[in-house]
């Protein structure tokens, strides 16, 4: 007897067990999400955002936020500050928002955003130049920032991810696409890795109820396989569906799409240390040769805007403001005969002293459209006798940096802050100038736009750079691009920015 | 009359693959239209008259790039196969022949070759030599020849100790004469076959490198690289993908089954029971 009431007492406790462990998984909410946008070879991997673009991942994923951010506008709001003021033209006062903790349990006050900043400017490669922090004072909740020279868009540049504030107490876990931090946003990560972020909802978050208990980021690097995973329910909201299979969603009540114009631009630079690139009459016919209309509208499917400069039609210094050569097979040819390249043998290719005229074009697969536009290059640049190689690796970045290629396209959102300043430092006169483009007037007016605080004369100087490095034949613009996420019909809470960030945040809600 | 119905398959299958390889061959005369022209106001028309199989992405005719494709598809499978069963051939008699450390040494090459999946193999080659078409031919030769060598070492042996080896050693002939000249006409069927059977297993394995980027580099028409450009597009215009997936299919088809019937045919137990058929009639 006393055996059977033991057994049946097991059994209840063992069932309700069961059931209150059903119960719970019933209760918790979880989001699956596929990125393109997510990979060691975008530089985004990992969510320290003091390495290279993994701010980003920090900030889009929920787990960092800056002091201010962008508006759908790409206006300047308030985020983790309240207010700024600056006090002269190398001094700037920040109140921040009160009530603020890490993740790890720290209140975040000025002693910890100044600890933070200051790492930032100690290891990351872009913000040292981009803040010019000379030094940086703590009070309470009060923040004083000390530039080098003046530094007219330094609210801007703190909006940027890599300005995500973190608690640098509790420290930088890990590395690379390993690398974990303790941020203020409304989600905390449990595990990171450079293919999968898994979070769990922050449940002291500052910015009030935090609507989704889960969010898993996976990465993919292949677009079928996201719209697929997408169809079969792997996952519930997408980022970097291929344009040509929009189709597929496109007033399905099932889905929902999200999508908005961005400052983000497939643009080629040329290799200057390259001997065929020298010849500024080849470069300009490649330009001639690309049919950007065409790109756009049909293997775009119209989800691309042509461009003329780095900058879309939205900004005032934009596409509108600028010249550009435009597609002009026949012109394209006879610059390349005035530079004696002309087809001696017949074989539909302009060549030289025997030599076929061939280009080496670098590309990579994760912005899945590049690679059509390679493609599509090929052809239409044949036409005009340029033969073209391409090299669509992954590896792309170690290609760039040794030089080895004619060509480089890639995709970079130009405007990420709002300001245009970000394009010229970062890829004209900065880092990822791979090309070596030199232009002594490029990189003064550059330093010009740095240091001028007036917006109208900054708008100017953004029209000038355009022009001259299009003048220059160094760069070439292909498309502005719009940017979107497709869910689930019963996901809710979640938006494209034109700043192409803040895409996992707490109003993030499935139904 | 079994033996009759199998030539006759012979025959139908030979004039099959015989025809595709006529029209890998000339298939540039063949192509309605120019299979790199890109057009954009015609892209991803379905099939219909004007384009037969319909067209791509970037309004290329598809019947044409899969013609085309046919002859980097099928002569590169050809070559391939052609090349991985003299080497392996050669190797397989060497050893069998000779013995001693040079068989222990390439059986041992040969095993560890054998020990990889040949395709991830072929990844792993094309991935450090890189891609295109070249490589991806490199890379299956080097796990293509094993299956050969190890065929025609044991036929090698098999034959080795034969009266006829013997009455060949006996008149005066040297190892080499004794093997071109006697050895490998006897063991030539086997392999022949195998080899007919092997054209369809590369075709499928080129193919999967071109689709996963290790083959052919674009905009080169090759069946495996267009299945891939047509991938994303499965569920929009399937037609991009079908088209040279069809031609995939029937190209291997008819290998492996011209393979099949030739086995058929030159298996020595069928023909020595024909052969006493015939005898018990004449009695």
């Amino acid at each position: 007897m006393k055996k059977t009431w033991t057994g049946v007492l097991l059994a209840a406790a063992l069932a309700a067990a069961a059931s209150g462990g059903v119960i719970k998984a019933e209760e918790e909410t979880v989001f699956v999400y596929g990125t393109t946008g997510y990979s060691q070879e975008m530089g985004d991997a990992g969510l320290n955002p003091h390495e290279n673009y993994s701010g980003w991942s920090a900030v889009r994923y929920g787990v960092g936020e800056t002091l201010f951010r962008y508006s759908e506008s790409m206006e300047m709001e308030p985020w983790l500050a309240k207010s700024y003021e600056f006090l002269d033209e190398t001094t700037v006062e920040i109140t921040l928002r009160e009530g603020v903790t890490f993740s790890s349990g720290r209140a975040m006050d000025a002693q910890a955003v100044k600890e933070c900043l200051e790492h930032l400017v100690q290891t990351h490669d872009r913000a040292p130049y981009d803040l010019m922090i000379d030094s940086i004072e703590a009070q309470g909740l009060t923040l004083t920032i000390h530039t080098q020279e003046p530094c007219p868009a330094l609210i801007r540049y703190l909006g940027d991810p890599y300005g995500a504030i973190i608690d640098m107490e509790a420290g930088i876990q890990g590395e690379g696409g390993y690398a974990n931090v303790a941020g203020t946003g409304p989600f905390v990560a449990e595990s990171v890795t450079p293919t999968q972020i898994d979070l769990v909802k922050n449940e002291n978050y500052w910015g009030g109820e935090v609507k989704t208990d889960r969010v898993t980021v996976k990465s993919f690097a292949d677009g079928s396989a996201l719209t697929a995973a997408l169809q079969t329910g792997a996952i519930q909201g997408a980022y970097g569906v291929q344009y040509d299979n929009y189709a597929l969603f496109e007033g399905n009540p099932d889905y929902a799409i999200q999508s908005c114009a961005t400052s983000r631009c497939f643009f080629g630079q040329f290799n200057f240390d390259s001997p065929l690139m020298q010849d500024p009459n080849l470069r300009q016919a490649v330009e001639m040769g690309i049919d950007k209309e065409g790109f756009c509208a049909v293997i775009l499917e119209g989800r691309g805007v042509p461009a003329a400069g780095a900058f879309p039609d939205s900004f005032s210094y934009g596409n509108q403001a600028v010249t550009a050569a435009s597609y002009d097979p026949e012109g394209a040819k006879a610059l390349l005969e005035e530079s004696g390249w002309t087809d001696t043998d017949g074989d539909g290719y302009a060549d030289q002293d025997g030599e076929p005229l061939t280009i080496r074009w670098l590309t990579y697969p994760t912005r899945l459209e590049q690679p059509k536009l390679a493609e599509y290059a090929q052809s239409t640049l044949k036409d005009i006798g340029i033969k073209v190689e391409v090299n669509n690796t992954s590896d792309h970045m170690t290609y760039a940096q040794q030089g080895d290629f004619d060509v480089y396209v890639s995709s970079l959102t130009t405007a990420p802050t709002g300001d245009p300043e970000y394009f010229f430092t970062s890829t004209v006169t900065g880092p990822k100038n791979y090309g070596h483009h030199q232009n002594e007037e490029v990189t003064a007016l550059t330093e010009t736009l740095h240091q001028t605080f007036d917006d109208g004369k900054r708008e100017a100087l953004a029209v000038e750079l355009q022009q001259k490095l299009l003048d220059d034949h160094a760069y070439f613009f292909i498309s502005h691009l719009n940017m979107g996420i497709v869910t689930k019909a019963n996901v809710t809470g979640i938006r494209a920015y034109p700043c192409d960030y803040y895409e996992i945040t707490a109003d993030l809600a499935v139904e | 009359m079994r033996q009759n119905r199998r030539k006759k398959k012979l025959i139908f299958f030979s004039v099959l693959a015989g025809l595709l390889l006529a029209t890998a061959l000339f298939a540039g005369y063949l192509c309605p239209y120019d299979p790199y022209a890109q057009d954009l106001s015609l892209a991803q028309q379905p099939p219909g008259p004007e384009h037969l199989l319909g067209t791509d992405r970037y309004g290329r005719d598809l019947l044409s790039r899969v013609l085309a494709g046919s002859t980097v598809s099928i002569y590169a499978s050809l070559g391939l196969v052609a090349a991985v069963t003299a080497a392996g051939t050669a190797a397989g008699m060497a050893c069998g022949w000779r013995g001693g450390w040079l068989d222990a040494v390439v059986m041992r090459a040969a095993d560890l070759f054998l020990a990889f999946p040949s395709l991830v193999f072929a990844l792993a080659v094309a991935g450090v030599l890189g891609g295109g078409l070249p490589n991806a031919v490199l890379a299956l030769g080097a796990v293509g020849w094993p299956k050969f060598a190890r065929l025609a070492r044991g036929l090698t042996l098999a034959q080795k100790n034969s009266a006829y080896v013997m009455a060949s050693r006996m008149s005066g002939s040297g190892g080499w004469k004794i093997l071109i000249r006697h050895v490998l006409p006897n063991i030539a069927g086997p392999i022949l076959v195998t080899s007919v059977l092997e054209i369809g297993t590369m075709m499928m394995e080129l193919a999967g490198l071109s689709f996963l980027g290790l083959g052919v580099k674009p905009p080169a028409a090759e069946w495996g690289s267009m299945i891939s450009d047509g991938r994303s597009l499965l569920q929009i215009s399937p037609w991009m993908s079908l088209a040279p997936g069809a031609a995939i299919f029937l190209t291997v088809m008819i290998f492996n089954l011209l393979g099949d019937t030739l086995r058929d045919y030159l298996d020595p137990k069928e023909r020595e029971r024909n052969r006493q058929k015939k005898e018990e009639t004449k009695r």
